[in-house]
């Protein structure tokens, strides 16, 4: 009797939704881009649990699928001498900048596992970014049609661009803690003319802690969206890059 | 959980959707699904190639297709394009083996067909099957339907 109690205690807890966090620090966008290919292959052969890369970019200009280069407006070689790199990726959405005090979070998790299509997943990384914002007291909303993001008022504080492949996700959403906001100068957001973008710097009343702690409430509003029952917080990012051959 | 509706009201609102959902998506009955939500109208050595009724009410607006070559090649569970929709891509996938012989070019200037006609208008690509007994493993439209249901009760 008290064997069988045992078996269902251990099935009840391989059936709690478990999530790893990588907090990483500022990671080169290739050598990031590099790693979730990596842990996407791993985590569609359920190697891994359910992963987030939680870091951010040194200036970084990205593109998408559309490869909307007409949205970048000075030319791709005068980038350099603004410290900038330029990347094409596969995600979706346009053209968007990555940079130092923007919270960047990568989930590579399976959709399949718990039956969300594309636009419910994009859904749930708005509203964690809404609740994160309200949590230092700004009321920031979703886009409207064809808008998708994070919006305050008519400006963007957070964006979103993945790309899904057998149900796995990768890319994911970059929210503007206090990033150089002159760097988004040099592009078209997203490809949507006449509206700009804004931080919760700029937003807020409040005194923000450390980025640390803002990017780890972010991820608790993201986890608790999804509804994981537990977390796993990982820290050593150069264990990371070992194991996967990176740098 | 009050609040969450009324915040989910709201947020639909604002992305002009509705959360009056169909209880389920449609399917055609003659035709054969795979698990990743593809579709294949099988006429002969030939295949119709889409994504159903319940892959684009589950991406949203299609904003972007990403169309193969007719010549290329195709292999049964490999992704042969791509669309993209809501800032998200996602990888669309062969149910059948075979050579392309035709691709709907329609898609790129109205990749919205998809969503507005998954099984008719928004067909993807038209192959020639190389080996008609994977379609043996397809799933047949009462399938599928059981299928979506499963996998929608998950959420």
């Amino acid at each position: 009797m008290i064997f069988d109690i045992y078996i269902v205690d251990l099935r009840i807890m391989s059936l709690q939704r478990k999530l790893q966090v990588w907090k990483m620090g500022i990671v080169n966008y290739l050598d990031a881009l590099q790693l979730q290919q990596k842990l996407c292959s791993d985590r569609k052969t359920g190697k891994i649990p359910d992963t987030i890369l939680s870091l951010q970019h040194p200036p970084t200009y990205t593109l998408g699928k559309r490869r909307t280069s007409h949205n970048l407006l000075v030319p791709e070689a005068d980038l350099k001498n603004i410290g900038a790199e330029l990347h094409y990726t596969e995600r979706g959405g346009d053209i968007t900048f990555h940079g130092p005090r923007q919270a960047v979070v990568y989930p590579i998790i399976s959709l399949r596992d718990i039956g969300l299509g594309a636009r419910k997943y994009v859904e749930t990384l708005e509203l964690a970014m809404i609740e994160l914002a309200s949590l230092y007291g700004v009321i920031a909303r979703p886009g409207g049609k064809c808008e998708t993001g994070v919006w305050v008022g008519d400006e963007k504080i957070g964006a979103i661009g993945v790309k899904i492949s057998l149900g796995i996700t990768c890319h994911g959403l970059a929210f503007n803690i206090d990033p150089d906001l002159n760097y988004f100068n040099h592009i078209v957001p997203c490809g949507i003319l006449d509206k700009g973008v804004t931080s919760l710097r700029r937003e807020t009343r409040l005194d923000l802690p450390a980025d640390e702690v803002i990017q780890k409430e972010l991820i608790q509003c993201l986890a608790r969206l999804l509804r994981y029952d537990a977390i796993e917080w990982r820290e050593d990012e150069s264990y990371l890059f070992e194991v996967y051959g990176i740098k | 959980m009050a609040s969450r509706m009324l915040w989910a009201s709201r947020a639909a609102c604002h992305l002009r959707i509705s959360l009056f959902r169909r209880g389920f998506a449609s399917v055609i009955e003659h035709f054969k699904y795979a698990d990743s939500h593809e579709w294949a109208d099988v006429d002969g050595t030939y295949a119709k190639i889409g994504i159903t009724d319940h892959a684009q009410d589950h991406l949203g607006d299609v904003v972007y297709v990403e169309l193969p070559e007719v010549g290329a090649t195709v292999t049964k569970g490999k992704n042969f394009g791509a669309v993209e929709s809501v800032k998200a891509t996602s990888d669309v996938y062969a149910p059948v083996s075979g050579d392309i012989v035709e691709v709907n070019t329609k898609l790129s200037d109205s990749p919205g067909l998809i969503n507005a006609s998954p099984y008719k208008d928004g067909w993807i690509i038209k192959v020639q099957i190389s080996d008609s007994t994977e379609l043996k493993s397809l799933m047949d439209s009462e399938q599928y339907t059981n299928f979506c249901e499963e996998e929608d009760a998950k959420h």
